[in-house]
């Protein structure tokens, strides 16, 4: 029953965010203009994988307290989802980024910061490829994941505060008062939060109980 | 903690006794930087200087951390368990590494500013920077040199670990370094300092933590 719960949640979420976030009116913004519903579908999906990352990064220090292999199957499959959200997040700040900015890609501390996450955990599924024992390969990925997940919330969340930066809320400014984000976009994008969270959950299970089944 | 001590001698033994290596350090560091001076960098920018003594100290120090457990291997590995723990030997091992880098750091200065003139507005600012910047390399480098050592693959595979975590330190250190050079107002590179010794010592501390369970079998 708890199980389909979240997931109906989850599926209800995405789908309003979706379809609302297409309706609502919008805060009448220069040069961001009628984009700034992107902020929906964009700014969610990084929430969505830092999310994901701090559950792997948990369930990697449960992995090297009790040495229990289905807790490690649980760091993968919840890194793999994080991995999806984070190249999704990349997709939806690019086509962002060309219509706002005027280019594809910009020498931005929060693109340095996310193409460098993308670096790190890509290394880290190669680092797992590599090793052929299994609780071996559980140890020393759960240690390179902590260290990892560490050197990406200084990447992703406290170096693009020091220095300045496109995005908003940035040098000095963190947080999202200067995004005017007013009540009517926080009505989307905090159920959007929530709702593809949620969602990453379930794609984490779902990837958790294959990586259990091909276990022969 | 007397182990401490001895360990760190006995790298220090172990790498001059092995002087093939320190000499292919030296001849990398005095080729590159000549290499730099032919290709036109006595007329670098200040911006241009510190990037380019960032690039060199980068891949000295990737070089010097890819042996850290060259000696580790095999049966040795049970060696040294059998002489010191582990909490014993990721200490040593980056106190060890640490002056080395800075040593190989200062030689990579000294060249700099051989060839190209030394720019530096405030060196004490300037020594501080390549100082934390080494020890925050030669930690990541230590620790996924130990990963790669484990997982039995080549140094590869620690190159493709560190880079990618390296870049924040490496982000801050030129930062604070192109700020010595132009003479920048103290407590504006206060500020990037103290997150560097912030973050050198977290990064120190979880290195201390994670690696016991790195280095058992």
């Amino acid at each position: 029953m708890q199980q389909t719960v979240y997931k109906v949640i989850g599926v209800v979420l995405v789908l309003y965010s979706l379809i609302f976030g297409l309706l609502t009116s919008i805060p009448d913004l220069p040069i961001i203009e009628e984009s700034i519903r992107n902020l929906f579908y964009h700014v969610s999906m990084w929430f969505a994988m830092v999310a994901m990352m701090a559950g792997s990064f948990a369930y990697s220090i449960a992995f090297l307290r009790k040495e229990n292999l289905y807790t490690d199957r649980r760091t993968a499959a919840l890194t793999e989802t994080g991995m999806l959200f984070a190249f999704l997040g990349l997709f939806t700040g690019m086509i962002w980024a060309r219509f706002t900015w005027g280019a594809w890609w910009t020498n931005d501390p929060k693109l340095n910061g996310s193409a460098i996450t993308i670096l790190i955990y890509l290394a880290y599924f190669i680092l797992r490829n590599g090793i052929e024992d299994e609780r071996k390969k559980a140890r020393i990925s759960a240690v390179y994941n902590i260290f990892a997940f560490v050197m990406m919330i200084v990447f992703i969340g406290i170096l693009p505060r020091m220095t300045d930066s496109l995005h908003p809320g940035n040098g000095g400014n963190p947080g999202f008062n200067s995004y005017d984000l007013d009540n009517r976009l926080r009505l989307i994008f905090y159920p959007a939060v929530i709702g593809w969270i949620l969602i990453g959950t379930w794609i984490a299970s779902l990837r958790y109980r294959i990586k259990n089944l091909s276990i022969t | 903690m007397s182990n401490i001590g001895l360990l760190i001698q006995r790298y220090a033994k172990q790498e001059l006794r092995n002087s093939n290596a320190i000499f292919s350090l030296g001849l990398y560091l005095i080729g590159i930087t000549y290499l730099i001076y032919l290709l036109g960098g006595s007329n670098a920018s200040d911006n241009s200087w510190n990037t380019l003594l960032w690039v060199v100290v980068f891949f000295a120090s990737i070089m010097q951390a890819s042996r850290s457990f060259e000696f580790e291997s095999g049966d040795y590995f049970y060696y040294y368990q059998s002489i010191a723990g582990p909490k014993e030997t990721i200490v040593a091992k980056l106190i060890y590494n640490s002056l080395y880098m800075l040593f190989l750091s200062a030689i990579a200065w000294g060249l700099f500013s051989l060839f190209y003139g030394n720019e530096v507005y405030q060196p004490t600012v300037f020594a501080l920077g390549l100082g934390l910047g080494c020890m925050g390399f030669s930690i990541i480098l230590t620790l996924a040199n130990g990963i790669a050592e484990r997982s039995g693959r080549n140094a590869t595979l620690s190159t493709i670990l560190a880079l990618p975590l390296t870049l924040p330190i490496l982000k801050l250190v030129s930062t604070i370094n192109r700020y010595a050079m132009v003479g920048a107002p103290f407590d504006e590179t206060a500020t990037i300092i103290g997150s560097l010794v912030t973050l050198d010592i977290a990064i120190g501390l979880l290195a201390y933590l994670l690696f016991p369970y790195l280095w058992q079998d």
